[in-house]
């Protein structure tokens, strides 16, 4: 445990020591502010043409949870797919063109020591992403009166998002001494699990219904869309650890990869 | 301190490392002698236990690098052929860093940073950033690397490579002094690589020349060169009559044909 935080260490403060660190949080609060106005002044145009029609009914169920929050963390989690790669690209490609994978597997450290310290890293990292999306909905606090639980609950499928995209990140960068490699790979992997339901409606409409229940489970977007409704749901968190669990797995069989004989 | 036993690397059909056995005790120098690309690097890697070997063993400090990983680890620095540095850390800073990941005790974390800097003359650059120093100090933060837990083994994968004259001699210098018995401080056991001949005459005691992955000669240097040869000869003479063997094996395949 001691060690996971050394190498956890290490790599945040190199992290910050780059400007990556820098430039993928300006450009994510940002977006952040970007998209957010936008929710905002979508909502503010609802509230008046439904006041406009007289629409008392429609304008009661009108809510700043179901209306704007949602929909804003949905725009923020599909920016983390864009991100994330970025920051975790060199988690063990640098490693590896740095010649310190060498250090690292000569000290006297575990492969988990060394896999966990570089997600732990970039989970912290990405916390910091999700604090970030958290500040937009925190203002609505002021001015408004939108759902503790729901707020938070979302918040959480954002973080949880993040993190499993985080695990991702590493297991690509662990397979390639290529930043851009693994940018790429990691990039192409959540793609594919974003776009795993479209595959699954496919497998619906050829007669497999099992397949397309599984490929539905796999994918992201439904666990994280429960979870911004404001559900949080036993079966979501495990499909989040289940997911982060494997690709953190999968990352040290290829780290130890080196040493099998 | 060392013991190698029939060390082999094969990948797929091409032999890196050929059943290598040797052992090293307490306070040598070992030069570990060879042209390029004869299985020096290769060996130090499986020694630290950075490569698994095909076959064999190898035990540091009486535990087997692969029964016992954590262990035998903790008694190794290793100076690999590119010294492994993170360009965007400051040389205090990255050998803390090394110092918490070879297991050094907090209370001597402090003591075994000051130290291993002024032993390879990095004070006055100790808060500079790695990526702006030159390739002399960048090797000797290597080396401080190596050395900051203080281990009872040194493995060094050409330590001098890339160095001006002067540092190689400082470098040498400060290779000299770790073996040697001072105070409070334990003797520690030196290999190091090289194909610099006067190096290993002028800090090694024990030469194992390897050529094409196999041991051909294994001796104090004191030996070797006792008869008026000198080092070059005896390499010259090992390297070129494995090519002659095997000019000659090759010339026999042909032959019947």
């Amino acid at each position: 445990m001691r060690h996971v935080t050394t190498v956890a260490g290490r790599e945040l403060r190199g992290l910050f020591v780059s400007p990556v660190a820098y430039g993928v949080l300006s450009l994510f609060s940002i977006l952040g502010g970007v998209f957010f106005i936008l929710y905002v002044a979508e909502f503010s145009e609802w509230v008046f043409r439904l006041q406009q029609m007289q629409a008392m009914e429609q304008l009661e169920t009108l809510n700043l949870n179901d209306h704007l929050v949602t929909g804003f963390y949905g725009s923020m989690s599909m920016v983390l797919l864009f991100l994330i790669p970025g920051v975790t690209m060199g988690l063990f490609a640098a490693e590896k063109t740095n010649g310190t994978e060498e250090l690292l597997l000569t000290s006297p450290l575990t492969v988990w020591d060394i896999v966990l310290g570089k997600f732990v890293a970039a989970a912290a990292f990405v916390t910091l992403l999700a604090l970030i999306v958290g500040l937009f909905p925190g203002v609505l606090f002021l001015y408004g009166d939108p759902e503790v639980g729901k707020t938070l609950a979302g918040l959480l499928g954002v973080l949880l998002v993040g993190w499993t995209y985080a695990a991702i990140g590493c297991f690509a960068s662990s397979l390639t001494r290529s930043q851009v490699l693994a940018f790429l790979i990691t990039f192409v992997i959540l793609l594919c699990i974003l776009l795993v339901p479209a595959i699954a409606d496919l497998g619906i409409a050829s007669g497999a219904p099992g397949v397309a229940d599984v490929l539905r489970w796999l994918s992201t977007g439904s666990h994280f869309e429960e979870m911004s409704k404001g559900l949080v749901d036993t079966a979501d968190l495990a499909y989040f650890a289940v997911m982060i669990g494997s690709f953190l797995v999968m990352t040290r069989s290829v780290v130890e990869s080196v040493r099998w004989r | 301190m060392i013991r190698a036993e029939g060390l082999s690397k094969r990948y797929g059909d091409v032999v890196a490392v050929d059943r290598v056995s040797f052992e090293v005790e307490k306070g040598e120098i070992v030069g570990f002698l060879g042209p390029n690309g004869a299985g020096k690097t290769t060996s130090m890697r499986m020694l630290t236990g950075f490569l698994p070997p095909t076959e064999g063993s190898a035990e540091i400090a009486g535990h087997d690098i692969f029964q016992d990983p954590i262990v035998a680890r903790r008694s190794v620095g290793y100076l690999p052929e590119s010294p492994p540095l993170y360009p965007e850390m400051t040389v205090s800073s990255y050998l803390a860093f090394v110092a918490r990941i070879k297991d050094v005790p907090r209370t001597r974390r402090r003591d075994a940073l000051d130290r291993s800097l002024e032993r390879c003359g990095l004070t006055e650059v100790r808060r500079h950033v790695i990526g702006t120093l030159s390739k002399g100090f960048r090797q000797r933060v290597g080396l401080a690397q190596a050395i900051i837990h203080e281990p009872p083994v040194l493995i060094l994968d050409e330590p001098t490579v890339g160095l001006d004259p002067l540092q190689i001699r400082e470098i040498r210098g400060l290779i000299a002094d770790l073996a040697a018995p001072a105070k409070g401080v334990d003797q520690q056991t030196v290999v190091l690589s090289t194909h610099i001949l006067a190096e290993v005459e002028a800090i090694c005691r024990r030469v194992i020349l390897i050529n094409e992955g196999r041991k051909t000669v294994d001796a104090p240097l004191s030996e070797l060169t006792s008869g008026g040869r000198t080092l070059e000869e005896i390499f010259t003479r090992e390297t070129l009559r494995d090519l002659a063997e095997d000019a000659a094996a090759e010339a026999e395949r042909e032959t019947p044909r």
